[in-house]
C-alpha cells in the first residue's frame, strides 16, 4: 500500500484575538491508499486544524506534512491550487453555490481544472446518478434537502477523480435518517470504488462503519482504534 | 479555468445582483454619454465652422485692413489712426511678389427698397470679373449670370436679399429692377443717396460666415459704381489672392504688405484665423471632455465601491473557489471580468445614448441631426459627429475606468487565505 498522507509532528500556533492557540501539538500520523479513517473528539482538539492542514488549505507552524511523499512547505501557491484539485473536500455546511444548480455546482470543481464542457457535463450526470440524485440534478441548493445538498457536495468532491476524500462533519447538520444514507453512501465508496476517506466526526454510528478511529484531544493524537 | 468558463461563471454573479450591477452601469453609462454628447457635438460644430470658413474665406487668400489690430474683415479695422485704405493701393499690392491678384472692396451698409418693402443690406463694390476670380465656388449664380464687364446699373443679390425666409421679403427677380438706398451719415443734413439698379444675377445659398468673401445678405454692385455712389475711394479690405498657400508664401506676402504700409494695415491670413479657431476648439473639447471624465471617475468610484462590497459578501464563496483549486490569478480574473462586463455593457449603451443625446441637442439649437432644414442654429447646421477616434474613445475609456477601479478589490480577493475566507461568516 501506498502512503497517501503522512504528517510528522505536525504543530500549528493560530491567533485568536491577541491570544496564540495550540491547536496542534505534535501529531504524527500516516494514511495509506483505500484508508477509512475517522478523527474523534471534542470541540477544540484540533481535528479541523489537522483535515484543514491535510487538505492543504492552510500551512503547518511546525513539522512536516506530506501528501504522496512531497513536502507541502516546498510548493508554491500555484502548485498548492494544482494539489487542492486533487483533494475532494466535503464541509459541514455544504458550501454549495447558492446561485448554481446541482449539476453546475458539480461542474464548477471541474471547469476550475478545465476539464472541457461536454466531459464535465457528461461526468457531473454520472456522479449526481451514483449518489441518487439524477432527478434533482437541475434544482439549486435550497431548493434541496441537507441531505441532498450534502450528497451534491459529494459528487463535486470526487468530480476530479481525487487522490483522497475529506470530510468535515459530513452527517453533523443533517437530520440522523438522513444521516444513515449519507454513511451508507460513504462506505460504499470506500468499499465500492477504493476512495481514501479521511474524516472528522462526532457520529459515533458514523465513526463505527470506518476502518480506523483516531482520538483526539488538546492537539494531539491520544487513541488509535482499528475497527 | 477556460476563459469562456470565467466569463460564464462573472456573468451568473453579475445576474444574480441585477438592481445593483444596473445602477453601476448606469453610473458608467451617463459618464460615457457626457463625453460622447459633449465631443460629438462640439466637433460637429467645429467641422460645420471650418466648413463655412472654408467656403466663404480661402485659403490662398489674404485680408488687408487699416489698423494694426487682428482685423477680421473690414469690422474692426481703421481704427484711432488717420490711415486710410484706398482703392489704388489693390494695384500696389497686384505688383507685389507672389501675388496673384488684389482687389478693393468697398462696403457699407444700407437698403435695398423693391416696391414697398425696403430690408437693410451690405452694399459691398467690388470688381465681379477678379471676385469671382478669386471666390469662385461661392460667388457663383444660381439665376442669371454674373456680368463680367458691368454697366453700373447692374447688381449681384445674395441669395437672401431675393429668397429671405423673414416676414420682410423682398421678392424681386433676377432682371427686376430694385432701389438701393444708403444714407450719408457724414453730410449734414443727412442725405439718402439711391440708385436705382437692374438685378443681373443672384447668388445661390453661402451660409452666414463668409468673411471677406461673398454673404447671402450682400448687394455687389460695380466698383466704380460704388466709388460714385459713396463718393469716395476709401476701400474697406483689400482682398489678396496669393500665387499659392504655402505657409512661407503667406508669411512674406504678410510682411511686405505691412511694410509697404508702414504697419499701418494689418494683414489677416484665412489659414491663420482657422488655426486659431480649431485651437480654440480643442481646448474646449479638451475642457468639455474633462467635466464628462469626471463623472466617469465618480463612476469608477462606484463600480470599486460595488466590487468591494462584492468581495465582503463572497468571501465564502472565494473561499469554496479556492478549495475546489482555483488560482489566486483566476479568482483576480473572475472579478475584472465581472467589472469588465459592466464596463462594457455601460460604454456601448452610453456611447449610443450620447449620440442620441447629441442629437437631440442639435434639434433643439435647430436644424441638425438626421432632419436637416435651414433654420439652423445662426442660419447654420450643426450635425453631430460620431468619429471612429471618439467612439473607440469612449469604449477605451470606459472599459478602463472599470479594470483600474475594479483592480484593488479583484488582487484582495485573490489574496484571501482559503481557511479563512472559508471560516467567514
Amino acid at each position: 500500500m501506498t502512503t497517501i498522507v503522512e504528517a510528522v509532528n505536525l504543530k500549528k500556533t493560530y491567533m485568536l484575538g491577541k491570544v496564540p492557540v495550540n491547536a496542534l501539538q505534535g501529531v504524527n500520523l500516516k494514511v495509506e491508499g483505500g484508508d477509512f479513517l475517522a478523527i474523534l473528539g471534542p470541540s477544540g482538539s484540533g481535528k479541523s486544524t489537522l483535515l484543514n492542514l491535510v487538505g492543504v488549505l492552510d500551512k503547518p507552524t511546525e513539522g512536516k506534512m506530506l501528501i504522496e511523499g512531497v513536502d507541502v512547505s516546498t510548493l508554491n501557491d500555484n502548485q498548492l491550487t494544482d494539489l487542492r484539485r486533487r483533494i475532494g473536500f466535503v464541509f459541514q455546511f455544504f458550501n454549495l453555490i447558492p446561485r448554481f444548480t446541482a449539476r453546475e455546482n458539480v461542474e464548477l470543481s471541474m471547469s476550475i481544472a478545465d476539464i472541457s464542457r461536454n466531459e464535465r457535463r457528461k461526468r457531473a450526470e454520472d456522479l449526481l446518478e451514483t449518489v441518487g440524485l439524477k432527478e434533482r440534478m437541475n434544482h439549486k441548493p435550497i431548493e434541496l434537502s441537507g441531505g441532498e445538498q450534502q450528497r451534491v457536495a459529494i459528487s463535486r468532491a470526487l468530480a476530479n477523480n481525487p487522490r483522497f476524500l475529506l470530510m468535515d462533519e459530513p452527517t453533523g447538520n443533517i437530520d440522523s435518517k438522513t444521516a444513515n444514507e449519507i454513511i451508507g453512501l460513504v462506505k460504499k465508496l470506500n468499499e465500492e470504488k477504493g476512495v481514501t476517506i479521511i474524516m472528522v466526526t462526532h457520529d459515533q454510528r458514523l465513526a463505527q462503519v470506518t476502518k480506523r478511529i483516531v482520538q483526539m484531544s488538546d492537539g494531539v493524537i491520544i487513541k488509535e482504534v482499528v475497527n | 479555468m477556460k476563459t469562456r468558463d470565467v466569463f460564464h461563471y462573472s456573468f451568473s454573479a453579475i445576474r444574480l445582483r441585477k438592481l445593483r450591477a444596473g445602477l453601476t452601469i448606469l453610473g458608467v453609462v451617463i459618464g460615457i454619454a457626457a463625453i460622447v454628447a459633449l465631443l460629438s457635438i462640439s466637433q460637429g460644430l467645429q467641422s460645420a465652422i471650418t466648413a463655412q470658413l472654408e467656403k466663404g474665406f480661402a485659403t490662398d487668400t489674404l485680408l488687408v485692413t487699416a489698423g494694426r489690430g487682428f482685423g477680421m474683415g473690414g469690422a474692426v479695422g481703421g481704427t484711432g489712426s488717420s490711415f486710410r485704405l484706398l482703392v489704388n493701393d489693390a494695384q500696389n499690392i497686384s505688383g507685389m511678389e507672389n501675388v496673384d491678384t488684389a482687389i478693393a472692396i468697398i462696403q457699407k451698409t444700407g437698403y435695398v427698397k423693391f416696391g414697398e418693402k425696403a430690408v437693410v443690406s451690405t452694399i459691398v463694390g467690388v470688381d465681379f470679373a477678379k471676385y469671382k476670380n478669386i471666390y469662385s465656388s461661392t460667388f457663383v449664380a444660381e439665376n442669371g449670370s454674373i456680368p463680367l464687364n458691368p454697366e453700373n446699373s447692374s447688381i449681384v443679390v445674395g441669395k437672401q436679399v431675393i429668397d429671405s425666409w423673414k416676414n420682410e421679403t423682398l421678392i424681386p427677380n433676377v432682371n427686376d429692377s430694385i432701389e438701393i438706398i444708403w444714407t450719408n451719415a457724414t453730410a449734414r443734413p443727412l442725405t439718402n443717396v439711391t440708385s436705382t439698379s437692374n438685378i443681373a444675377a443672384a447668388l445661390k445659398e453661402i451660409g452666414t460666415f463668409g468673411i471677406g468673401g461673398p454673404s447671402d445678405s450682400g448687394v455687389y454692385i460695380p466698383l466704380s459704381q460704388a466709388q460714385t455712389l459713396f463718393g469716395t475711394d476709401e476701400c474697406n479690405m483689400i482682398i489678396v489672392k496669393l500665387k499659392s498657400s504655402d505657409k512661407a508664401v503667406i508669411d512674406s506676402v504678410s510682411t511686405a504688405i505691412k511694410n509697404a504700409f508702414s504697419g499701418e494695415a494689418s494683414v489677416t491670413s484665412s489659414t491663420a484665423v482657422l488655426n486659431i479657431l480649431s485651437s480654440v476648439f480643442s481646448t474646449i473639447e479638451l475642457f468639455l471632455a474633462g467635466i464628462a471624465a469626471i463623472s466617469l471617475l465618480v463612476a469608477g468610484i462606484g463600480i470599486m465601491n460595488i466590487m468591494i462590497v462584492s468581495l465582503m459578501e463572497r468571501t465564502r464563496e472565494i473561499g469554496i473557489l479556492k478549495a475546489l483549486g482555483m488560482k489566486g490569478r483566476t479568482v483576480l480574473l473572475v472579478f475584472l471580468c465581472e467589472s469588465v462586463i459592466i464596463g462594457l455593457v455601460g460604454a456601448l449603451i452610453g456611447i449610443v445614448s450620447g449620440w442620441g443625446l447629441a442629437n437631440l441637442v442639435a434639434i433643439v439649437l435647430g436644424g441638425g441631426g438626421p432632419v436637416r432644414d435651414n433654420a439652423g442654429f445662426g442660419g447654420m447646421t450643426i450635425t453631430p459627429m460620431l468619429t471612429p477616434t471618439v467612439f473607440v474613445g469612449a469604449l477605451v475609456f470606459g472599459l478602463g475606468v472599470s479594470v483600474v477601479f475594479a483592480l484593488y478589490p479583484a488582487w484582495r480577493a485573490s489574496k484571501l487565505k482559503p481557511v479563512e475566507a472559508l471560516r467567514y461568516e
